[in-house]
């Protein structure tokens, strides 16, 4: 019953608009999930899908020319949208952060790290002493597992390498105990060994702290390592929402079933042929009056080519938009 | 199969279900793959230069800019083929008039010309030399030859055509009434076989023209030197700038590819030459080679000299100047390109492949600094505009008749009080070059560059 | 720190010997004789010439130039003002003075209002005072400094008689008003243009949508997080400009009549004393290489990841 329980964050029916000179790209259409307490939901999808325009919206990071114009976000029963830049400006750092794709470039390479993390607690709280807000600081770092965390306070950027970046990053993004920490693509500049190891600091930060996170990624190794439930994002759609285990063992979507089959996935025995998906994705500027996957779909209908489908309730909160799932007049699920 | 005792999640709309249930099994017939890929229409994808060119277009302001650059061309290269006056003409009766006025002897003449053709006047005859003079002269006119002898006021003659007759007449300007233009009284011209010996043939058909810059002090049209002035100013930038581009898109690229030992040498002479106040050495360059310079052009036969001499020995230092000292900032560019690209796989692919140095330079590198040395170069020509016309008005560059921007603006200062038009209206020209190559330099940048353009 | 700056001077004293080596030869260069008058009779020369060793050879004579130089000793002048110590003639005539205080006022008007303008402009851009000073940056880049002398004597000094036409030795205030703004207006608009330029940069940058993600002040992202960032190529520019506004003294000086270095210089090199044109050559290029300086160091205080041991791009 999700509906019943109060939730951290609930996104209703977002829209969100780029307004360029070539015409309006409709980044995110129609985007509604719900995200509770203590919980990680994943969202996956291509570059452009609008994953990342969706989550910007979210921290009230629109850029110009970028501008919500339809949809709910309410944040502990509070209608964000009707915020301020100033009560938005509270919002950021102190109940929802934000972890960015590169950690080489999203640190200022003037100030030291701590300068840095220790601004993310005084542009909220006039009153801490430098002394406290150093301390924190340090702790912080400890925490995220950085060694001779005294030291790393004094330094730049440029004298971290890329892992460790990140980690101060997650430092700073969690040093004002927020309630939801947004992870825009946080391992994707890292190598590999790197990646598992901040992808376990998350999940163990995420226990300890109690923090519900969006983890925004396009890979979907990722999602099964740390998300409770995913969300599958197509040219600003969700196209197919779930816990973790349905959509990884029972996808039901035909973009979902694409996505996972072109990814290695370690679990299998077999070592089977990986599938890249055919065609590129559409173009925002111009989108087809049927279903966005249509174009690309193997299994595409007629009813695709001039209807974009709508939600099936596949049970335990699983939904797909996909005309599939109406064949044969009613709501049918696919065999695994 | 779906489990219907849970409540449905929000996003599924019951209504939108039940549509759906009515939907035949037609619907679901599988789509062909000519109906998939006409769902989305595909862009057309453009080439760099299309691209870059449309860019262009679009940038209103470089637009604009560039159509007055060309104004400014135009009245540079054309113009002075549309007034009657020289650069270096004198005119003695027309001194020191202001813009837009005509001398006494050119209003009579413009007066006059209400009821002739003007064909000859000596108000309009620049200097002294070619100007009517005492004794016996002669011109020919539809075929017939006419001769005349003045023996007195010689200044004052106009040979003209009365309205409606075909018979040149001989009128003297005192014959001229001031206010309307009539006529008091003309002479007819005698027609002849062959003209006295030693007589001097009249040949030109003069227009009245105002002097719309006004007239300096020696009766020169301020209007012809600045238009003069600035082809010189824009022939010295272009050229300037040529120069800049050849010897430091090669250096550059040398020192680039060399690496080592040998861009390490060759960037620290760069360095050198950045750290010599440039100015200092540009007014020693200029007063050590002037004489030099005006010894070889007097005395050699090459045509090069010819040709330097054509251009005088200011500019010719003004290029030398560029040449020595103006290329560094154009080689740091093409060096630091040359860099980034000798990383690039395809560079790297051609060494592996056992290209040459001097293949690589023209076959992958310049064609890929294109962007960097058109813009480069853009911005160099105002920039050696500037540096010309500082030098002309410390006296330096351009000698007198030559005129450029810069030494009309230096001869106007000693009168500024008395005549401040001397110095706006070639100030106003120089400045509407300099911006407008300044707005087209940055709407290339933006156009060529687009990873630039914030 | 210490090698670093050992180096540098070491580079700079190079440099030095190097320009000093490159006047010589060009005044040299110069046609005629310091001594060459129409009365002047070659014995009167050749005795003036043997007097102020000019009878040596070249390279024995800038031998002596550059021991000179090291001992402190500039020489005298050989014509201008003849007899008079070319050290006293920079130092202690107002000339040197006078031309310094206008460069270095200029080059402060140039920083204090350039920066300030291009900030303004980059944080209300799109506005219509972005606009304006979009559009007076512009056009101030493109008027030559001496026709803004003109103008300004024309309009201020001969129209509306506000100010004085001659600046002479810069007695009041008044009189430094126009010859600052000549030298200074084409900088403020660089700088400003360049300000607006990478402040824009610096807020697309990534670290700024950090700044935001953690909740800073708009105020104080650009105050703090986007402007320290932008200032790295605007003092990269300092170099030159310091370069220019000598240059731009050169004209600013013949327009005001004000009896500076740079109208000094070219009458030196016009009469062809040496030791006046090498005095003041090496004096200059000393000042635009210890801005040069100053900027490298600069550069280490704003922009920590320069390490100043090993500086290659």
């Amino acid at each position: 019953m999700e509906e019943t329980r109060k939730n951290l964050l609930e996104v209703r029916d977002l829209k969100v608009s780029f307004f360029t000179p070539a015409g309006e790209v409709k980044a995110v259409d129609g985007v509604s999930y719900t995200l509770g307490y203590n919980e990680v939901m994943g969202i996956v999808g291509e570059s452009g899908s609008g994953k990342s325009v969706e989550a910007y919206a979210v921290i009230g990071l629109l850029q110009n020319p970028g501008k919500v114009i339809g949809g709910s976000i309410t944040f502990e029963g509070e209608d964000l949208l009707s915020y301020d830049e100033e009560q938005m400006r509270n919002m950021r750092g102190k109940n929802i952060s934000m972890i960015f794709q590169n950690p080489m470039t999203c640190l200022n390479p003037v100030y030291t790290i701590g300068n840095q993390l220790m601004e993310a607690l005084t542009c909220h709280d006039d009153k801490i002493s430098k002394e406290a807000a150093k301390e924190r600081a340090i702790r912080m770092l400890e925490l995220v597992g950085i060694n001779n965390a005294e030291k790393r306070v004094e330094q730049y950027p440029h004298e971290l390498s890329g892992g460790m970046r990140q980690r101060a990053m997650i430092a700073m993004a969690l040093i004002g105990e927020p309630k939801l920490l947004i992870a825009d693509e946080p391992t994707t500049a890292l190598d590999v060994t790197i990646q598992a190891q901040i992808l376990d600091l998350m999940k163990d930060l995420q226990r300890k702290e109690n923090t519900s996170i969006i983890f925004i990624t396009h890979n979907l190794g990722v999602v099964a390592e740390i998300c409770d439930k995913v969300s599958v994002m197509y040219a600003g759609k969700i196209v197919e929402q779930g816990d973790v285990g349905d959509i990884f063992y029972d996808p039901q979507h035909p973009y979902t079933k694409a996505l996972l089959a072109s990814m290695p996935r370690l679990d299998e025995e077999e070592h089977e042929r990986l599938i890249p998906i055919e065609g590129t994705p559409i173009d925002l500027l111009d989108p087809p009056q049927g279903c966005n996957f249509g174009p690309r779909c193997k299994d595409c209908r007629k009813i695709c080519l001039t209807k974009k489908p709508p939600y099936a309730d596949l049970g335990n909160g699983h939904i797909s938009a996909c005309w599939l799932h109406f064949m044969d007049g009613a709501v049918k699920k696919e065999e695994a | 199969m779906a489990d219907f005792s849970k409540v449905s999640p929000f996003q599924v709309d019951p209504s939108a279900i039940e549509e759906a249930m009515l939907l035949t099994p037609e619907d679901f017939a599988p789509a062909s793959e000519g109906e998939k890929e006409s769902m989305v229409e595909k862009r057309k994808s453009v080439s760099y230069w299309r691209d870059a060119a449309r860019r262009f277009k679009a940038n209103t302001v470089s637009m604009v800019a560039l159509f007055i650059f060309l104004a400014c061309l135009f009245f540079a290269f054309i113009g002075p083929k549309l007034i009657p006056y020289s650069y270096g003409d004198q005119y003695r009766s027309s001194q020191k008039l202001g813009p837009g006025e005509y001398s006494e002897g050119e209003t009579l003449v413009k007066n006059a010309s209400a009821n002739f053709d003007v064909f000859y006047a000596t108000a309009l005859q620049p200097g002294s030399l070619t100007a009517l003079s005492k004794g016996d002269h002669y011109f020919t006119y539809k075929g017939r030859t006419y001769a005349f002898t003045c023996e007195k006021n010689y200044e004052d003659v106009i040979v003209a055509i009365p309205k409606g007759e075909s018979e040149p007449v001989l009128i003297r300007q005192a014959d001229i009434d001031p206010a309307t233009g009539a006529v008091a009284k003309s002479e007819p011209i005698a027609v002849t076989d062959t003209p006295a010996e030693g007589a001097t043939e009249l040949k030109m058909v003069s227009r009245v023209f105002p002097h719309v810059f006004g007239t300096d002090s020696v009766g020169r049209d301020l209007m012809a030197r600045t238009m003069y002035g600035a082809r010189v100013s824009i022939l010295i930038g272009i050229m300037a700038a040529l120069i800049v581009l050849i010897i430091g898109s090669i250096y550059g690229a040398i020192s680039g590819l060399a690496g080592g030992a040998v861009d390490f040498v060759m960037m620290r002479i760069v360095e050198l030459i950045y750290s010599i106040p440039e100015v200092l050495i540009v007014l020693l360059l200029q007063v050590v080679l002037r004489e030099p310079l005006q010894l070889w052009i007097d005395h050699s036969d090459s045509a090069l000299a010819h040709a330097a001499g054509a251009l005088g020995s200011g500019i010719i230092c003004i290029f030398i100047t560029f040449a020595l000292l103006y290329w560094v900032t154009m080689a740091r560019i093409v060096r630091g390109q040359v860099l980034q690209l000798r990383k690039q796989e395809y560079v790297t692919a051609a060494i592996a492949l056992g290209a040459g140095n001097k293949r690589i330079i023209k076959r992958h590198l310049l064609p890929n600094c294109v962007g960097a040395l058109v813009i480069t170069t853009c911005l160099q020509i105002p920039s050696a505009i500037f540096l010309e016309s500082f030098l002309s008005f410390l006296g330096l560059g351009v000698s007198a008749p030559m005129a450029s921007l810069g030494s009309l603006c230096s001869d106007a200062l000693p009168t500024i009080t008395l005549y401040p038009y001397r110095l706006i209206c070639p100030a106003i020209i120089l400045t509407v070059i300099v911006l407008t190559l300044n707005l087209v330099g940055d709407g290339l940048r933006d156009a060529l560059d687009p990873r630039l353009k914030k | 720190m210490v090698t670093y700056t050992l180096k540098r001077l070491g580079a700079a004293l190079l440099t030095l010997l190097i320009i000093m080596t490159i006047t010589f030869f060009l005044m040299n260069a110069i046609p005629g004789s310091p001594f060459l008058t129409e009365k002047s009779t070659p014995q009167q020369i050749a005795l003036a010439n043997a007097k102020y060793g000019l009878d040596k050879p070249l390279i024995v004579q800038l031998k002596n130039y550059v021991v000179n130089y090291l001992k402190g000793d500039l020489g005298t002048s050989l014509k201008m003002q003849e007899g008079t110590p070319v050290r006293d003639i920079i130092f202690h005539q107002d000339k040197f003075i006078i031309s310094i205080k206008l460069g270095l006022l200029s080059l402060a008007v140039a920083v204090i209002l350039g920066i300030p303008l291009g900030c303004i402009a980059a944080y209300n851009r799109g506005s219509w005072l972005d606009g304006f000073l979009r559009v007076m940056t512009t056009v101030g880049v493109a008027i030559p400094g001496f026709v803004l002398a003109t103008m300004l004597l024309w309009i201020f000094a001969v129209k509306l008689g506000w100010l004085p036409t001659i600046s002479g030795q810069l007695p009041d205030f008044k009189s430094y008003i126009m010859p600052v703004i000549s030298m200074s207006f084409y900088y403020v608009c660089y700088v400003a243009k360049l300000t607006r330029t990478s402040m824009l940069d610096a807020i697309n940058q990534d670290y700024i949508r950090t700044a935001r993600a953690k909740g800073v002040k708009t105020k104080m992202i650009i105050l703090k997080h986007a402007l320290r960032n932008s200032l790295i190529p605007v003092i990269t520019y300092l170099g030159p400009v310091t370069a220019g506004i000598i240059t731009g003294s050169f004209v600013v000086e013949s327009t005001f009549s004000i009896p500076g270095l740079g109208k000094y210089y070219v009458q030196c090199v016009m009469s062809r004393d040496y030791p006046v044109i090498m005095a003041t050559t090496v004096v200059l290029s000393a000042l635009v290489i210890f801005m040069n300086l100053v900027v490298d160091i600069a550069y280490k205080i704003v922009d920590p990841r320069i390490t100043l041991t090993n500086k290659e791009d």
